[in-house]
């Protein structure tokens, strides 16, 4: 009887320490979203002959709705790029209009970057979309993290055959994420460093997003501010206040 | 003194003469007619496809024609234009930027091309008011648009009505615009009708953020120059590291084969014609020899060397053709010349037929002078080739059976 004891206390613990992988990745998407967040950021598209910065703010509120202003260039400030839910709209300055984005435009780049409009309208979730197994553990910026295995589930509408995430094991950072189509070969890298702290989370404040069939395109974010749980007024997401954003 | 003797031996039967003559007349005076009218239709369907837009040459930065990018633009220097200008045979030079956008109006949307232009210099390449359906051309300061009547007819727009342009400008800028419309215009080419939009070359390049840039460089050359002469010469002026220069083969290749596929069949026309030819006049050879034997027997039992007979007849028969030939140059020349600026002009469903393919639905005639000049010569050559006959017959004459009648 006491042996049994303390094997069931033994594999309390066991369970206490090691976190199912689904608890991991709930805790890794929570930390980056919150309820709602501002941030400024500045976009870096680099190409192998030429690269452009675009200064961006951007207010967000939970999964569906998000709105990004371009500061910078002149050229484009003042554009607006407003996700609604599963729909997308794009404020144009210059011809003071706002475009419902058509799903013909969808798989096009978003602002020029390397992701697709897709890839910011249907951010599939990746705590419910997916089945999550832990393959094994390996070091990444000094910071030993777990490295998870995400398969779609069936039902989910996923345009990738798997993911691959390595999140750090004392701070539940998304260090890198690599994507995978339906053959299963890897398309695209994102990788995060220059581990900052926003609103005492630790954050890895650059993203870099690598297409790996472009070679030397990359698309790279850096936070400059990042702000979560902010107030935002309920009209920021709204298609008549995109002009009036600042 | 043997040509004496040739050019009287002409003129001794008349009626003989003339009959090889008129063979050789006819032969000529159909394939100069023939050609021609081939010829110029070819060069009709070049002009109004080629000529009027897309130009003979272009130049390119490299990767363009593969990528058509905004991205692959390049800065062309006033003095590579001038060098170029400067080039035997190129008759004009015309700077245009062109990238893809989608445009909309109301609920509509669609792809359309929108190319920056300088419209005093594309006037020299085709004549744009009569094109002009509606409304008036670009003057320099205009930042309107002109739309291609196809475009019009998709969006029901007039002139005044506004379209919005949504593209990819240089290097990841957004390329957004709404451009009032002033003139629609017709581009006598149903693809272009239902694609093209115009503005200014320094408005395009505001809209695309490509200051200075264009993606074509497009390069007309005057009629019946040699296009691998001026490729050489613009070649050597240009950077070719870094550019492409294309001809409209390469630009337009449908056309190109086009071209060569119908021209095989005329090949093979005039093939079988230059065989009915060389019968014809083998055959008033073949008459005229037999006709002469006896006369041959004479000559050569009186003392003539065969091979002087032989040179003699070669004479004649050169004599025959040249006339024939002239003849051929003489009477087909105004003919030629007459449908050169008074082209044949088709009606009906011909007619509709070839302006559905973009072309004007005329025959006009090619007015070189190359192809009498190489018909003339076939028609000497085979001439020549049949004169084998009469100096075989001669070699092997036995003057005493020749004249034993």
């Amino acid at each position: 009887m006491k042996k049994f004891y303390l094997i069931t206390i033994l594999f309390s613990c066991c369970n206490l320490y090691s976190q199912s992988p689904e608890e991991i990745i709930k805790i890794a998407d929570k930390r980056l979203r919150g309820k709602s967040s501002y941030a400024e950021m500045i976009i870096t598209i680099v190409r192998p002959k030429w690269e452009k910065k675009m200064e961006l703010k951007s207010w967000s509120r939970g999964v569906d709705y998000s709105a990004s202003l371009v500061t910078s260039p002149a050229k484009e400030k003042g554009s607006v790029f407003l996700k609604r839910k599963k729909e997308a709209w794009n404020y144009l300055p210059t011809i003071e209009r706002i475009i419902k984005l058509p799903p013909s435009m969808m798989t096009q780049n978003w602002m020029g970057t390397d992701f697709t409009n897709d890839d910011l309208i249907k951010q599939s979730s990746m705590v419910v979309d997916y089945t999550h197994k832990i393959i094994g553990t390996e070091i990444i910026e000094n910071l030993t993290c777990w490295k998870i295995e995400l398969i779609p589930t069936e039902e989910a509408s996923v345009v990738w055959g798997k993911l691959i995430v390595w999140v750090d094991k004392k701070d539940y950072m998304q260090l890198k994420t690599e994507f995978y189509d339906e053959d299963l070969e890897i398309v695209n890298k994102m990788v995060g460093s220059n581990i900052k702290e926003f609103n005492n989370k630790k954050l890895p404040s650059k993203l870099e997003y690598f297409p790996l069939d472009d070679e030397g395109n990359k698309t790279v974010i850096e936070y400059k501010i990042w702000n979560f749980n902010v107030s935002i007024p309920e009209n920021y997401f709204s298609t008549q206040y995109v002009s009036r954003l600042k | 003194m043997l040509i004496k003797i040739a050019w009287r031996n002409v003129w001794r039967n008349k009626r003989r003469s003339f009959i090889t003559i008129a063979a050789i007349f006819i032969a000529i005076f159909l394939a100069i007619i023939m050609r021609s009218l081939q010829l110029g239709m070819y060069d009709n369907m070049i002009k109004n496809v080629v000529g009027s837009f897309s130009g003979y040459f272009q130049l390119h930065s490299k990767g363009y024609w593969e990528d058509k990018n905004i991205d692959n633009s390049y800065k062309v220097g006033d003095s590579t234009i001038e060098n170029i200008k400067e080039i035997e045979g190129v008759s004009n030079v015309i700077k245009r930027i062109q990238t893809g956008v989608l445009s909309s109006n109301n609920n509509l949307s669609k792809f359309l091309y929108v190319t920056g232009i300088e419209q005093k210099e594309e006037q020299k390449l085709t004549d744009w008011n009569r094109r002009l359906v509606d409304g008036r051309l670009l003057d320099s300061e205009d930042k309107s648009i002109i739309i291609a009547k196809g475009v019009a007819r998709y969006y029901n727009a007039k002139v005044g009505d506004s379209l919005i342009f949504i593209g990819q400008g240089f290097h990841g800028m957004q390329a957004v615009g709404i451009y009032p419309i002033q003139g629609i215009i017709d581009m006598k080419n149903p693809n272009l009708n239902n694609m093209s939009v115009f503005m200014n070359l320094s408005v395009a390049q505001d809209f695309v953020s490509a200051d200075q840039r264009i993606t074509n460089l497009v390069i007309d050359k005057e009629q019946y120059f040699d296009e691998i002469k001026i490729v050489e010469s613009i070649e050597s002026k240009i950077d070719i590291q870094s550019n492409d220069l294309m001809t409209w083969k390469e630009m337009t290749p449908e056309l190109d084969q086009l071209i060569q596929a119908d021209n095989a069949g005329g090949m093979i026309v005039i093939i079988i014609l230059y065989m009915i030819v060389s019968f014809g006049i083998f055959g008033t050879v073949l008459m005229m020899t037999q006709e002469r034997l006896y006369e041959f027997g004479v000559l050569i039992s009186i003392g003539m060397k065969k091979s002087k007979l032989m040179t003699t007849l070669i004479f004649e028969t050169i004599f025959l053709t040249f006339i024939g030939v002239f003849i051929g140059f003489v009477i087909s020349r105004p003919i030629v010349n007459y449908f050169h600026f008074n082209p044949i002009r088709l009606f009906g469903s011909a007619a509709a037929q070839l302006e559905s393919a973009g072309f004007e639905p005329v025959l006009p005639f090619m007015n070189t002078y190359d192809i009498p000049f190489i018909h003339g010569l076939i028609i000497i050559l085979i001439s020549l080739a049949t004169c084998i006959y009469p100096i075989i017959v001669i070699s092997n004459l036995n003057p005493i059976k020749a004249m034993n009648r």
